[in-house]
């Protein structure tokens, strides 16, 4: 199925073990057949480019159920149509629900309004993350300074997505609770 | 989902790659598991059985039970045992068929049985037994014994949980009711047969409803 199977069995057993470089050229190896095997299932671009980068965020995860010696294509392959199957459903649910307002991002209509202000809180809200947990600290920096999915910060982290949630929910709690305490708006 | 390009992601998932153990064998991985399950229900027997199971059925109903209760313990050794196959991705999917032919063969043979003695016994054939003293039975060994099957099988974060979760269930429920077998001194008729197929369906469910906080899916 794959054409560098071989090849991937390899570099994936050697991304087992922590090996970056080989993870990395595992997952640059891959990325086409991935795409290949979306693109038979999903038309529209963004959802096909959405799906390789969820199947990808999986492979991380499910790194440790590829068992060396046995070939990568099944292994990806189940992953991707897996993967593809939950796009379309989203999407379909989507459809069903969501409306498209493009400027409901616009919060004033006078453009200047928009711009954050002017103030540095950097000093204050880095003594304030200093106050949390190092899991606050790690969810609150991948989630809102990274803005990283939360899947993407699930996969980088280690914690779950409720975790995730849990931990940016009380950090925010802790440092709105600092703020108030310190007199910062 | 994202707006980070894929080769942005591919860095970032790389450079906090972390050496992972990869899984043993699904089939390794279940064997430890019915291993463990046999020895906690081999302590329950040796400690709490009331009655020889084959003599249930009366004189000549043997066979019957025999291969009725080989039926139930080929269905739960078969279901554990898929469920460990299909939490890895790319395994074969014929795993969750390969339990439903014992299934069925189990509960055409409690039919068979019931039939038996509708027959031989008239409508005693057709009273209540203990039926919800089995259901209770069934539904609560398999809670003790789904609890930690659910618990391995999470290792693997099954993309697909649903199956999973299914087949850890009928499992279960098929290996409880095998192990009822050895408390039950009498003969199930047809509305204990329903009891026992009413605790599976809750059982599997229940397996059913639980997939996401129990095998945590990717």
């Amino acid at each position: 199925m794959g054409g560098g199977d071989d090849r991937w069995e390899e570099l994936l057993s050697a991304a087992q073990a922590g090996d970056a470089a080989a993870y990395r050229d595992f997952l640059t190896n891959v990325t086409p057949f991935v795409r290949a095997l979306a693109r038979r299932r999903l038309r529209a671009e963004d959802a096909i480019e959405d799906v390789v980068q969820d199947v990808l965020l999986t492979v991380h995860r499910v790194r440790h159920t590829y068992e060396p010696g046995r070939p990568v294509a099944p292994w990806l392959a189940a992953i991707v149509a897996r993967r593809s199957i939950d796009s379309l459903r989203k999407r379909g649910r989507g459809a069903a629900r969501e409306i498209h307002d493009p400027i409901a991002y616009e919060t004033f209509a006078e453009p200047d309004a928009n711009k954050a202000e002017g103030y540095d809180y950097a000093k204050q809200l880095a003594k304030m993350m200093g106050e949390l947990s190092p899991r606050q600290k790690e969810a609150l920096e991948l989630v809102k300074l990274k803005e990283m999915s939360l899947i993407e910060a699930s996969a980088v982290s280690g914690q779950t997505v409720a975790s995730l949630k849990v931990n940016i929910h009380r950090a925010i709690k802790r440092m709105r609770l600092a703020a108030n305490r310190n007199g910062v708006e | 989902m994202t707006n980070r390009p894929t080769n942005q992601l591919i860095d970032l998932l790389s450079s906090n790659v972390k050496p992972v153990a990869p899984l043993p064998p699904p089939l390794a991985r279940a064997g430890v598991t019915l291993a463990a399950m046999a020895l906690l229900g081999g302590l329950a027997f040796v400690l709490l059985h009331e009655s020889n199971p084959l003599q249930s059925r009366g004189p000549g109903g043997e066979g019957l039970v025999g291969f009725e209760m080989l039926a139930m313990l080929a269905t739960g050794i078969l279901a554990v045992t898929g469920a460990f196959f299909l939490a890895i991705p790319g395994r074969s999917r014929y795993w969750l068929g390969a339990s439903l032919v014992p299934f069925a063969a189990w509960l055409l043979l409690s039919g068979a049985g019931c039939y038996r003695d509708l027959v031989r016994t008239g409508p005693a054939g057709w009273q209540l037994g203990h039926s919800m003293d089995c259901m209770i039975f069934i539904v609560g060994a398999s809670l003790l014994l789904g609890a930690p099957l659910l618990w391995r099988l999470s290792r693997a974060t099954p993309i697909d949980p649903l199956p999973v979760a299914a087949l850890g269930g009928l499992g279960t429920a098929a290996l409880a009711a095998f192990l009822l077998q050895f408390f039950h001194p009498f003969a199930v008729t047809f509305i204990d047969l329903a009891g026992h197929i009413a605790a599976i369906i809750i059982v599997v469910g229940l397996t059913a409803l639980l997939k996401r906080p129990m095998l945590r899916p990717a």
